[in-house]
Order: structure tokens, then sequence, then C-alpha cells
């Protein structure tokens, strides 16, 4: 609104090149999705599916720290799932591989 | 002690003289009075015989008192006359009959068990009854006829507004209740008084009933009744024993309402189609004396709401089908009549409340104005498509409403925050009457997401105020936390957006990013493909190379379908911005390199790479938006439908583009595209119905299975009653759809028909 004088024919304009061009970008107000980067998207020890938080943190309001966990054998599951689980096995429930964390979502 | 025993005989004729005076109701000195206690008590102690032989003088005295007394009563021929005669001998007597027997307590006393007295409280006074027997022999008897008719026909009369002495029909009543053989028999009383007054009154309100009906009709005829009601009460409480009331006040409503209740009741429509509560309270008050009065009432009432409120709809069906807020305002009008009705005239009894309520919700529901079809392609259910009858559009119109409350609208901006409250609660109340919730949660759920994802709340309290609203009303738990879920993902997301931004410098004013969690936005939803002009384009790196540093395991993808912005339209005229979604930029953005050229359908597609369905919509709103003079873009087909652009379609530029205000051209200007073209796309809603019948489906089987878990074996009916019941706060199944349901659970061998009787299902672990 400062600069500006409404002279469009003349190309010496004081802003920037866009403003030559007859539709020039103003705003953008880009929108995405992220979700977790897994093969299966359910969690094969709760059934529930891995957006979604697990039954124990739906349970207990704690939806935004419930992440995802991926093993070498590249299965993943909730993580809060899976820490339970090794408790008791230490293989992957699906291709009962020894269980190593490859990475943990955040 | 030298003194003679004292005898009877030499007493007695003292006590006699006491006696007669007593009787008589002469004055009897303090001195007599005690010496009559004293020498009962001598002659009891000293003459053995002393006690036969003062009851034979007793009733001697007694009898020959009443016998004085019959005469004088008797002496009256004249019914009436008799009456009074009788009622004012008795009336003296009857209080004798307090005072003469206490002298002679000790004639009671068992001398075997003296000093145990608590026995002989309860009994029989001998002295009063001998009194009482005597009078009834002697006299009662034989004139009761007389009397207990001379005594109806003064009540007769009173009725007929004369004015009499009621002790005379008191004195009647008295001597009825009294003179039974003992004090806890009431018989007498019952098969003569009460019941000569009882079928009195009803031969007399019989025959005046119908004469003031004829003579009045039926109006005035319910305020007669109830006073004469209210009359009788009073007068049955004023000549009868207490316990005849129930059988006084069962015949007066019997004769007044039950035998006319027909007549009374052909007036109920008329009075509810007049709003006439007055009267409707009356009839009220007087139908619900009887057993299942007022269930005619209730089903006058019943259909009329609902004929009145379907022919309301009815008459203004074009504006309503256009119009969310005219509708809802329609029904609202129909709500508050009707619940004002049965709160005047039927004080808000829940028999009327549940009429009302049933029928509101056969307006609400119907569909012969609006209907929405909801189908689903056969995808899950052994090939089978699923059809669902036709459902009232009533929902959506309320999800519509409320959008319009809850955005930055006309709507929204003249009304203060408090008018705005009012009218969503008043929507909730329309949704309790909704059978199919989940159509309204459908909507309600797009509608927000269009709203956080523009920006285009009007305020964002009262949108959270909604979800705890909806949650009291019922909607189901998982739904509300949804979307509850949206707006703690909507702050994470500005906050993702303001550390993109500082960790920007230069593109930060340009672009805003929303970058969110899928599970609680739009699984599954389709994403459309689009080319994006190249000044978009250059942001995504940026924006995935700095998620990527903030978040691991995680993939992003774009949804151009619901990102917009605004861009700024220069030409001879002046420079406008333009609010636009992403399609349309993409779309504009093909004559940046070539200003001036007429641009065919094909190659627009061929540059911004959109499905022809999308690309048709996406040009459409730009030949064609309603609210301006000039459109921006212009076209070689005659605007009729986008159906008719083809391949080879022109399009170019409006030059002459320019916004008008106060008819005067606009150098600058600022004009929103967006409309209702965000976030649906051509598929969207047809697999949104889809998506409403699969979910349907599915909460449907997980309904059985949870009764039949917990019931182990039902029978059909209870087995339907009690799906409606767990699902009615989502959805009302239809017949064929739960048939069809448990067909696929017994294929699934989730249960199975019992083998004796096919009505029944049995549970299978």
């Amino acid at each position: 609104m400062t600069v500006n004088n409404n002279n469009n024919n003349n190309s010496s304009n004081a802003d920037s090149s866009n403003n030559n061009k007859l539709f020039s970008l103003k705003k953008w107000n880009a929108v995405a999705m992220w979700s977790w980067d897994v093969v299966s998207d359910t969690c094969a020890i709760c059934r529930v599916i891995l957006m979604d938080a697990c039954l124990r943190c739906q349970a207990d309001n704690k939806q935004d720290d419930c992440v995802a966990v991926w093993g070498e054998c590249n299965h993943s599951f909730h993580n809060c799932c899976m820490s339970l689980w090794v408790q008791q096995n230490n293989r992957c429930p699906l291709c009962q591989q020894e269980w190593i964390v490859q990475r943990i979502g955040k | 002690m030298t003194k003679i025993t004292p005898q009877f005989e030499d007493y007695w004729p003292s006590m006699q003289q006491a006696i007669s005076k007593l009787l008589h109701q002469l004055d009897v000195s303090k001195l007599e009075w005690q010496e009559l206690f004293w020498n009962v008590h001598n002659v009891l102690q000293w003459d053995e015989k002393a006690k036969d032989k003062l009851q034979d003088a007793l009733h001697r005295d007694v009898l020959e008192f009443i016998s004085e007394a019959q005469s004088t009563v008797l002496s009256h021929h004249d019914d009436q006359s008799l009456l009074k005669a009788y009622v004012a001998a008795w009336s003296k007597f009857f209080v004798q009959c307090n005072y003469l027997p206490l002298p002679f307590a000790p004639l009671m006393t068992n001398p075997n068990k003296s000093s145990n007295t608590k026995n002989t409280i309860n009994e029989e006074n001998i002295v009063r009854k001998l009194m009482y027997s005597s009078w009834n022999e002697n006299i009662f008897s034989n004139i009761k006829h007389r009397l207990q008719d001379s005594a109806m026909k003064l009540v007769h009369a009173e009725r007929n507004g004369e004015a009499f002495d009621t002790q005379l029909v008191i004195g009647v009543r008295e001597s009825f209740v009294n003179l039974g053989s003992n004090a806890n028999d009431k018989s007498i009383y019952i098969e003569n008084f009460e019941k000569a007054y009882i079928e009195s009154t009803e031969s007399f309100y019989h025959s005046k009933a119908a004469e003031y009906l004829l003579s009045y009709g039926v109006q005035s005829y319910m305020v007669w009744a109830d006073s004469k009601l209210k009359e009788e009460s009073t007068r049955g409480a004023k000549y009868l024993e207490p316990f005849s009331l129930p059988a006084l006040n069962d015949t007066c409503v019997r004769v007044l309402v039950t035998n006319n209740k027909d007549l009374i009741l052909s007036e109920c429509l008329g009075m509810i189609q007049g709003n006439n509560t007055n009267k409707l309270n009356l009839m009220f008050k007087l139908l619900d004396r009887i057993e299942e009065g007022v269930e005619p009432m209730l089903n006058y009432l019943e259909e009329h709401i609902v004929n009145q409120g379907l022919a309301d709809i009815m008459a203004s069906a074009e504006i309503i089908t256009q119009d969310s807020e005219k509708y809802v305002e329609k029904l609202l009008n129909l709500f508050t009549k009707y619940s004002t009705l049965v709160k005047e005239a039927f004080n808000d009894d829940p028999r009327f409340l549940t009429a009302r309520d049933k029928a509101f919700k056969q307006v609400v529901n119907d569909t012969s104005v609006f209907k929405l079809e909801l189908a689903s392609r056969p995808k899950m259910n052994n090939g089978q498509a699923t059809k669902l009858p036709p459902e009232s559009r009533c929902p959506e119109m309320l999800a519509n409403f409320c959008d319009m409350l809850l955005r930055k609208t006309p709507l929204s901006r003249r009304l203060t925050s408090e008018e705005i409250e009012i009218k969503l609660k008043e929507v909730l109340l329309v949704l309790k009457y909704v059978v199919n919730k989940d159509v309204f949660m459908r909507y309600h759920k797009a509608h927000l997401t269009r709203r956080l994802i523009l920006d285009s709340s009007a305020d964002n309290e009262k949108e959270e105020n909604m979800v705890e609203w909806l949650r009291e009303v019922g909607v189901p738990a998982d739904f509300v936390n949804k979307l509850a879920r949206m707006f703690q993902d909507i702050k994470v997301s500005e906050d993702l957006n303001q550390q993109f931004k500082n960790s920007q410098n230069g593109t930060s004013e340009i672009i805003n990013i929303k970058i969110l969690n899928v599970g609680a936005w739009a699984r599954g939803s389709e994403r459309v493909q689009v080319s994006l002009p190249l000044e978009l384009e250059d942001f995504i790196p940026e924006v995935e190379e700095f998620y990527k540093k903030k978040h691991s395991g995680r993939k992003l993808q774009w949804y151009h379908h619901m990102s917009n912005g605004t861009i700024c339209f220069s030409n001879q005229y002046g420079r406008y911005d333009l609010d636009v979604t992403t399609f349309q930029m993409a779309v504009l953005f093909t004559w940046n390199e070539r200003p001036t050229d007429k641009i065919s359908f094909e190659n627009i597609r061929l540059a911004s790479e959109l499905p022809d369905a999308e690309l048709r919509r996406t040009l459409w709103s730009l030949v064609a938006f309603p609210k301006v003079k000039t459109q921006i873009i212009l076209c070689d087909v005659p605007l009729k439908s986008m159906k008719d652009f083809t391949d080879t379609t022109l399009f170019w530029v409006n030059q002459d583009f320019h916004l008008i205000k106060n008819g005067k051209p606009q150098r600058r200007g600022k004009l929103n595209l967006i409309g209702r073209l965000q976030l649906s796309t051509e598929k969207s809603v047809e697999e949104d119905n889809e998506k409403i019948v699969q979910l349907r489906i599915l909460r449907t089987q997980e309904a059985i299975v949870k009764i039949m878990k917990m019931r182990k074996r039902i029978t059909n009916a209870q087995l339907q009653t009690e799906l409606v019941e767990i699902l009615k706060n989502m959805f009302l199944p239809s017949k064929k759809m739960i048939k069809e349901q448990i067909e696929w659970l017994i294929e699934q061998k989730y249960m199975r028909r019992d083998d004796d009787n096919i009505g029944v299902f049995i549970y299978m672990a």
C-alpha cells in the first residue's frame, strides 16, 4: 500500500518483478497431512490404527505422546505397546526376529 | 361400724332423680353429680346384686326417657318436621350419651381383674351401648327410612340452591354411624345412608348433566362439571364420613365425566387447533380423573402437531430447502408453539410431553419435502449393494445452519454472542429429535474442517463450547473426541507454522503451513493431483526439509484441495486481491505466460493436470461466479452448465474485469472466490455418503455382537429393541439392514438360530 502508485503499464514498478505479471502470489496457505511412514497402518499388538493413540493412551488422554516405533525388521507398532511386549518376549510379534529398535517416531 | 350395709334400694331414689335430670338436660348441681358417683360406688361395693339391679333400673329409666322422646318425635307426621324434631331430640340424647356413662364406670370393671384396667379401656361402654341400642330399637329403627329420605331431600334442595340447617343431615348421619352394634361397625351407615346419598347424587346429576349439555353445549358443560365436582367433594366432606369420599368421588366422576366422555372429546381437536389452552386445561383436568381418559387427547395432540408441522413445511418447501436458517426457524416456531401449549394446557404432564416429542420426531425426520439418498456400492458385504431408504435432509440443514452461526458470515456478524449461543442451543434441541444423528455429525465435521482450515471461525471459544454441548446432548464420545482432537491438532500446527516462519527469511510473509494429523482430519480421503505453479512448487521442498528436521518417521502428503491463498490481479482498471483455492490458482496462473491468449479446456487440463471433473468445477467458479457483475475468465460457450465445456472450449482472461461498489468502479478491492468449492471434491460427497452407510453397517454388526455376547440367547424382537437402544444416538437402523447384518453374522458363525425356534438367536463364541 505504501509505494505502489498503480501504474501497471510502467515496468519500472518499485515492487518485485512478480507485479508485472497478470496474477501474482500474495499469500499461500498450504495444507499437508502427516502420518507415520509405515508399511501396515495397524498396530498388531493393540489392533488400533497407528495414527490413533493406542487404547492405553486414549484412556489416559495422552494421545499426543503416543508415537510409533520401527524395528530392524521394518515392522512398526505403538511405542508403548511394544515396550510392554518386549518385557515378555524380545521378538517382533510379526516375524519373530529379535527386536531391535531402528527408530522411534517423534 | 354399726351402720347397716347400704342397700341398692336405699340409694336408688336419689340416684334416679339425678339421672332423670341428666337425661332431660336440666341443671345438675356439682354436689348432685358427685353424689351420683359416690352412690354408684357405694352400692356396688356393698350390695352384691347391685350391679344387675343398677343396670336394670338404669335401663328402665332410659327407656322411659326414650319413650317420652319417641312420642314427641313421632307426633310429627310431616317428614320435614319429623326430621327436625328427631335431630333435636337426638342431639340432646347424643350429648347425654357422653355424660351419663361416666358415673357408672365402675359397672364395667370386672371384679376378678380389677387391678388390670388396661384391658377394659377399649371395651365397649356398657351404659352408652345400652343407651344407643335402646334409642335404636325404640325410635330410630322405626323411622330411619323416613329420616333418611327427608335428609336426602334436603341435600337435593341444597343442590338446587336452597339453604337449610346442615345440622339436620349431619344428625341423621351421626345416628346411622353411632347406632351400629359396635363402634367399629359402620355397616348400617354404609348400607343405608351412604348408599342413599350416593344414589341420590348419581340420579340428580344424571338428569342434570344431560339437561345442561343440551342447553349450554360442551364447552360450558366442562366448566359446570368441573365446578360441580368440586362442590360435591366439599358437600361430601360435610355430610359423609371421610371414608365414603372415594366412593362418592367415583360416582360423581362417572356420571359427570365418563358418561359424557365422547362428547367432551369431540371438542378436543378444535381446541388444540384454536390454541385454546384454558379450555384444554379444563378438559385435561376432567378427563384425567378417568383411567385412560387422556389417551385420546394425546392422540389428537400428536396428530395435530404432525399435520400442522408437515403442512407448514410443505407450504414453504421452496424457501426451506434452500435456506437452512428459514428451515430451522420454521421448526423452532413449531416447537415453541406446541411446547407452550403443552405447558399451559397440560401443565407439562409427562404423557403430553411424550406425545409432543413423538410428533416432533416425525416432523423432523419426514422425507416428503426433501430426501437424502444414501447408498453404498457393493464393497464389504458379500457383494450385495446396500441401499437405504431415503432420509430427511434435516440433519444436513441443521449442520449448515450451525456453520452459518459459527463461521464469519453476515448472519454471525449481525447477531450478538448471546444470540448465537441461543440459536446454537436451539439447533441442538432440534437435533434431539433427529433420528440419524450420524448424518449431522458428518456435515458438522466437514464444516468444522473447512472453518479451521480457512481460519474462518467467527469465535473460537464458541467453537469449543459447541463441542461440549454436543457431548451433553448425547452425541457419541468417539465422535466428539474426534472434533476435540481437531482443535488440539490445529493448535499444534499453528505452533509449527510459527517455528517454520522463524526459521525462514524473506518467504515467511507469503507462506503459511498447516501440517495436520491425518488420523484426526481426513483418514482415507482422496487426494487430487494438481500441477502447482512454480511460485508454489518452490515452497514444497523448503517445508519438507524443515519438517524432517523437526520430526522423524513421518511422511507428508500435500492436500492441495484444502490449501488456498490470495493472489493479486492487475489490469488497466486497478489491482484486485482475490482469495482463491490452490486449484483456481493453478488454473489462473496458466495465463501469466500468455496474458491475452485464448486457451482451450484441453490445454488448461494439460497445464494444471487437474482431473476433468475438478477442472470443470474450478473453471465454472471462475466464469460464473454468482456475486460479481464481471467475471474474471470468459469463455466461448453459453453459461448454462459446466457440463457444456468441451476440450475445445476456449477460455481467456477478462481484461475488463473490475469490482464495483456503490455503482462506482473500484481501483482496489478484495474478492473471495473460494465459496463452497474448498474441501469438497466432486467425488467426496458420494464417498461421504458411502462412508456413512459403511459405518452404519459396522456399527450395527458391532452392536449385535455386543448384545449377543451379553445375552447369549435372545429373541429376534428383543434383539431389535436393544439394538435400536444402543444405536439411538447415531442412527435408526432399518429393519432390512438389521436383517442383512444378522444373516451375515450367522454366515460368519458369530451366532446361529435356535434349532427349535428360528425366532431365537444364540451367540457362538
